[in-house]
Formats: structure tokens, C-alpha cells, sequence
């Protein structure tokens, strides 16, 4: 079998590198995965599977980090996308479609009664604390250690461009640790505006956690008892879990609720939607940009939420999310070696069992890689409808033979 | 004399305005300069054949602190350098401010207080003949960077400097003690392909550098080559390009190396 190399793909990076600060900025940098093993620049998507620019191909489960819930250029999407834009894509006003998609989701979502739409997860986090901020007049911000809600400067990943005052106001707790969260809420007596949590923890670099039993709901009794605004984060589980919101699917109920990426298959809209007591505050805080209220994919969400709700696509990817982790746990024992695969089915994680650094995962995924497998080493991976049960399969051989080769390099466990 | 307890020492100077009150900026410096450059002595006597003879000749633990700021021990013994944060010294240099200690490594003439072993000049003029050295290494000419072997130990001194220094901003400055709050305990090994290795030791968000290599390292660097190191230490390279390029191969734990690289970031911004 010939292996794929990504001749192409180093070459355009050496030339984004002169006109381009790091390449690739953020979590798309080639630093992140597996430098030279890992495609850096994509070409054209169709199903499950894309193409990079040296045309390789891929079963792809990073999905985009995300939005391709359906599969890449979805029939029905597009032709809801290629309707809005014969129409005009961006105008002085919002069109209809800004109505009918806030009216789907509020359909959709028994917990929320109004939506506003953003362009990037970031956004909208980001208006959904300055929205707790403004309805409780408060300051202070709690999240879980390790939680990613997005590049604003809030919350923003390293110390590039931030001073102290960004985040001062930012505190974190332990993800499952209530006690940690009722000691913040205890010393920052009165100034707790919100506490953003996403449905189950998904750092990257390390295993997903699921909430332990009654933590999110005890948050909620927090925040309850003392007038704080409950946030949640689902820009990266929504509508992978249940299509009314995560927090139907782990049972709780969070006064305002971000969504973004599988929203609209690959289209750029998010949405921080809430309950009506937090619409009067929303009102207050100035959101806007230029494209927020573009309208083609906002045509695209309407046409993917209702394709992943008439085909009842959660079950299906349930499903194949489930063969997966099965697949790969008995495929790696096969092979002597231990993994643990953590998160929801649809949202699957793996990890060596043995080792803490990643070196195993790093091997494993540079040669599933080259052999048109993509699976992120250090990010949680994403199942699309257009994984069938074929793909699995193919993937179990191709990770039958990059187990064999990670326990040759790092013998059996 | 009889040492005062520091802090009161500085803030009786300060109050009677002799001086100015520390910033966090000359603090951090200072904490660079005694715990990151000068324990380099210690490397030098490894690299430099004229730095090891003057070494081979002394049998002293000087000391440079500033009242109320750091301090460090160089036990100078059986040819060999070991610098130390606690301890007594046979020579004792006060500076009485962080600035003026600064003031001294940014090559301005200051003169400490010597507080005891006034009568031990001769270590003293040694001790300046290391340190020049050591600078000549640290802030080389254009010539002597012209030569292979100068080029591989002058990245090997800044390169340890430059991961040395880490620890004054994950411990005193503000921004950095938030990146070190969180950064993830284990091992990184650098390593310059024909040139130098130098490891550092993360436990609990303090920070140990030595040289060589580590067994087994949570974290590897591999850096292309010496000429690249040169302009890494410099902090002209752009480290997630150089990444993608496969200039810089960086492997195994890369939480640690991103958190850790934020602070190896900001060295510059304080020692140049
Ligand atoms: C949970 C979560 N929140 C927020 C964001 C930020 O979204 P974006 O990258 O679209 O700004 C992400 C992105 O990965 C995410 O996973």
C-alpha cells in the first residue's frame, strides 16, 4: 500500500509562513496534531471523506473541528445555501431567514424562548457572559479548569495580546468538584454573575469526563440559590447529543445555552439563545458585526437542523460513534496494547493507557494518517451522518495496522 | 558590619528616599540575572579552557543578594561552580537595590558594598574575568559568531539562560504565575541536532534547568540545527511556523511545551 506524504501541503505552509504570522494560526497550527504527518491544507469534502492538496484522501473524524455533522457538501444543505445566495448574501438588514432560524431553534429547545446569532463560537460565549454580567450587574465569571470557550480575550489560551484586566474576572473551578465551585460563589460573595460549563468536560490533551451524577445539577442549585446566570456552553456537543440541547440529554436546565458547529453543517453561524427572564439584558448588550446577520448560512442552518431532525441522524451516529470505540478498544487488545476511549459516542476520544505524553497517540495517528485515516492525536474527534457502518470497518484496519506498528516502536502493555 | 534583615534595610532606604521602590520589572530582572546568568559560571567551566583554569584556581563562596530581593551563593571548589540560593559566603556583595544590581549586568558601572571579605580582591578580579567571559559568550561579536565551535557553546550558555529565566516569570510576574498555575507537571528535553541538549524539570509549576540530556522526557524539542538555535535564543523565530516547516520537531507532551513556551516567550521582553 502506498502511503500518503503531504509534499503539497508543506510546501503552500512554507509559503503561508512569509505572509501569514505562524502559517496557520490557533489550534489548526500543524503544531498541534503531528507535523509531517498530518495534511495542513484541505481541498474538497464529500460524505465522510475529504481531500487535502496533495490529494490524499481521508475518512475524516475532526469533521472541521466540529460543523460537518451531516457530511461535507450535503445535497440538501447546499441547495438551501445556493437558494439564499442567488438571492443576495449580505445586506443592509437581516431577511427572514434570521426569523425562522431564531423561531426552528426556539421550536426546537424547550429551554429557551429567544436567540441571537453570531458567526464563531466566541461570539457568542462571549455575549453570553457580558448578558449575565448585565443582568445580574455583577463581575465575576466561573469555568472549569481547562475549559475551552473560545479565543476571546476572556478566556483566551495563553498570554499573546492579554493583560491582566482581560480576565481578571475569570475564575476556575475543578470540573466535578461542586465544593469548588460553592467556595468561589462563597468568597466572591454577591459578584458572581455567571458560571459557564460545557454539557460534559472536553479538554484537549487529555480524556473527556462525563458530568458525575447530580454535579450539573447541583451547579444549578448554585446558581439558583444565588441569583447566578447558568450558562452553558454546547458550541462544540450541540445537536451531537439530542436535538433540544445536551442539557436535555445529561438533565439539567442552564438559563442561557451557545451553540455553533453543528448548527449548519460547515456554515458560519452560532447562536446564544435563552430563557425569557435574560432577554431584557440581552437587549442591553451591543452585538453585532458586520456578517452576523448574513444570510446564507443562516438558510444552511435551517436546512441542517431539520435534515438531522427528519433523519433522526443522532441514533445513526450514536451508533457508529459506539462500533467505533468498540472496534478500537478490541483492535488495540488485539494488538497488546490498552486504550481508553472516553466521551460520548458521537463525540469520541482515545488514549494510550499506558503513557501520559502522548507519544503513542502521536505515532498512532501520523500513520493512520498516512494511510487516509484522519483522527486527531491531542483534540476529541467528531462522527458525522456519513459515517457508515463501511467507514467503521475501514478504519478498524487501518488502526489494526497502526496499533501494530505503535507496539512494535513501544512494545506491548 | 551586621547584616539587617533585608526587607526592613530596603524599605528604611526607600522611605528615606536613598532609592526607589522595586517594580516588578527590575524584581524579575534581578531574579534573572542571579538565577539564571550567573549560575552559567558553573557551564562555563565545562566550556571554556580559560574560564576552567581561573576556576582550577578558586576556593571562595561569594554572594550577591539585594536586601529584600534574591540572593545567590557561587561556591567556587575543586574546579567546579555550584550556585545556590541559601547558605553562607565568604564574600558578601549588597546591592542595595534590584535596579542597581541590573544596572551592573546591563554593563554600567556600579559598585556593590562589599559586606564582608573586603580583604579577598583577588577572587573579586576573578570572578570579573569569568564574568566577562561569560558575557563575551552571552553577547558575542559578529567575528567570533563567525566560528562553528564558538557558535554551539554561545547557544548552549543563552539557551540556558533563556530556560533558567522561565522561573522568574512563572514565580513573580503576574501573567506568568497565571500560565504556571495551570501548567501540567513533566520533563522537556531540548535539543539542538548538532549542538547542545539542555532539559527542564516542571514539577508543580517550579521550574529546574540543567544541562544535557533527561531520560525519557515527558516533552521533546528538536531544533533543526545550531544556526536556527542561534535565532531561537535571539527570539527571532516564529515557533509555530518553524513547527509546521519541521524546523523545530516538537513531540510527546505538547500541553507542557505550549504552556511552558508562553513563558520562554516572554524572557525576551526582560533579558536582551
Ligand atoms: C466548547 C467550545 N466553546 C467555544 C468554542 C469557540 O468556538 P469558535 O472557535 O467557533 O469561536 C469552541 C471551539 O472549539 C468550543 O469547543
Amino acid at each position: 500500500m502506498k502511503l500518503n506524504s503531504f509534499d503539497k501541503s508543506k510546501e503552500l505552509f512554507l509559503r503561508a509562513t512569509k505572509v501569514i504570522p505562524s502559517g496557520i494560526s490557533g489550534n489548526k497550527n500543524p503544531a498541534f496534531a503531528v507535523p509531517g504527518s498530518f495534511p495542513y491544507f484541505a481541498e474538497s469534502g464529500e460524505g465522510c471523506r475529504y481531500k487535502d492538496v496533495d490529494g490524499n484522501e481521508y475518512i475524516d473524524y475532526l469533521a472541521g473541528y466540529g460543523p460537518i455533522v451531516l457530511g461535507y457538501n450535503d445535497p440538501v444543505v447546499e441547495a438551501a445555501a445556493d437558494a439564499q445566495r442567488k438571492l443576495g448574501a449580505a445586506f443592509n438588514h437581516p431577511t427572514p431567514r434570521a426569523v425562522e432560524l431564531a423561531e426552528k431553534l426556539v421550536d426546537l429547545i424547550p429551554a429557551i424562548d429567544w436567540c441571537a446569532f453570531g458567526k464563531n463560537g466566541s461570539d457568542v460565549t462571549a455575549y453570553a457572559i457580558q448578558t449575565a454580567r448585565e443582568h445580574t450587574q455583577r463581575r465575576k465569571i466561573l469555568m472549569a479548569k481547562g475549559a475551552y470557550h473560545g479565543s476571546q480575550s476572556w478566556c483566551r489560551h495563553g498570554l499573546g495580546g492579554l493583560i491582566e484586566s482581560d480576565y481578571e474576572h475569570v475564575l476556575t473551578f475543578t470540573w466535578n468538584d461542586a465544593d469548588s465551585v460553592m467556595d468561589l460563589v462563597k468568597k466572591y460573595d454577591g459578584d458572581v454573575a455567571g458560571i459557564i460549563i460545557t454539557p460534559y468536560h472536553h479538554p484537549a490533551f487529555a480524556d473527556q469526563e462525563m458530568p458525575a451524577p447530580g454535579f450539573l445539577q447541583t451547579l444549578r442549585k448554585i446558581c439558583d440559590d444565588h441569583e447566578i446566570v447558568f450558562i452553558l456552553d454546547d458550541v462544540r456537543a450541540g445537536f451531537r447529543l439530542d436535538m433540544k440541547g445536551s442539557h436535555e440529554y445529561f438533565g439539567f436546565k442552564p438559563d442561557l445555552t451557545c451553540y455553533c458547529k453543528a448548527m449548519a453543517n460547515g456554515y458560519a453561524v452560532s447562536a446564544c439563545c435563552g430563557s425569557q427572564p435574560f432577554k431584557n439584558a440581552a437587549s442591553r448588550v451591543f452585538f453585532t458585526g458586520t456578517y452576523y446577520t448574513s444570510a446564507v448560512e443562516q438558510a444552511a442552518s435551517l436546512a441542517c437542523l431539520d435534515e438531522l431532525v427528519k433523519s433522526n441522524a443522532i441514533e445513526h451516529m450514536m451508533k457508529m460513534g459506539t462500533m467505533l470505540m468498540d472496534g478500537l478498544k478490541k483492535t488495540a487488545a488485539d494488538n497488546g496494547l490498552e486504550v481508553r476511549l472516553t466521551g460520548p459516542p458521537t463525540l469520541p476520544f482515545m488514549t494510550f493507557a499506558s503513557e501520559k505524553n502522548f507519544r503513542r497517540s502521536q505515532l498512532f495517528s501520523g500513520e493512520a494518517a498516512k494511510r487516509g485515516v484522519l483522527l486527531h492525536p491531542h483534540h476529541n474527534w467528531f462522527i458525522m451522518r456519513a459515517h457508515k457502518e463501511a467507514d467503521i470497518q475501514r478504519t478498524l484496519e487501518v488502526a489494526d495496522a497502526c496499533f501494530a506498528i505503535v507496539s512494535k516502536e513501544f512494545g506491548k502493555d | 558590619m551586621k547584616r539587617l534583615p533585608g526587607k526592613i534595610f530596603s524599605t528604611a532606604l526607600v522611605k528615606a528616599g536613598v532609592v526607589e521602590a522595586t517594580t516588578e520589572r527590575d524584581l524579575i530582572r534581578a531574579h534573572m540575572h542571579l538565577h539564571a546568568v550567573l549560575p552559567r559560571l558553573a557551564d562555563l567551566a565545562r566550556l571554556d579552557d580559560e574560564a576552567r583554569a581561573i576556576i582550577s584556581e578558586m576556593n571562595v563562596a561569594i554572594e550577591f543578594f539585594v536586601p529584600g530581593g534574591p540572593k545567590v551563593v557561587l561556591h567556587f571548589k575543586n574546579s567546579s561552580v555550584r550556585a545556590v540560593r541559601t547558605g553562607k559566603a565568604d564574600v558578601c556583595l549588597m546591592f542595595p537595590t534590584c535596579k542597581m544590581l541590573n544596572d551592573m549586568f546591563d554593563g554600567k558601572k556600579v559598585t556593590p558594598i562589599p559586606i564582608k571579605g573586603v580583604h579577598r580582591m583577588g577572587d573579586l578580579k576573578k570572578l570579573t574575568r569569568l564574568t566577562d567571559i561569560l558575557t563575551r559568550y552571552l553577547k558575542p561579536s559578529q567575528s567570533e559568531m563567525a566560528d562553528k565551535e564558538f557558535r554551539a557553546k554561545h547557544v548552549e550558555l543563552s539557551l540556558l539562560v533563556g530556560l533558567a529565566a522561565t522561573e522568574a516569570i512563572a514565580t513573580i510576574e503576574a501573567k506568568g504565575r497565571r500560565v504556571a498555575s495551570h501548567m501540567p507537571s513533566g520533563t522537556m528535553l531540548y535539543d539542538v541536532k548538532g549542538g547542545p541538549k539542555a532539559h527542564v524539570i516542571v514539577k508543580d509549576g517550579k521550574i529546574e534547568v540543567f544541562p544535557g540530556a533527561i531520560k525519557d522526557p515527558t516533552t521533546t524539542i528538536e531544533i533543526r540545527d545550531v544556526d536556527l538555535a542561534v535565532d531561537l535564543v535571539k527570539g527571532e523565530v516564529d515557533t509555530f511556523a518553524a513547527n509546521g516547516s519541521g524546523d523545530i520537531k516538537a513531540s510527546g507532551g505538547l500541553a507542557l511545551a505550549d504552556e511552558y513556551n508562553a513563558l520562554f516567550d516572554r524572557v525576551g521582553l526582560y533579558l536582551s
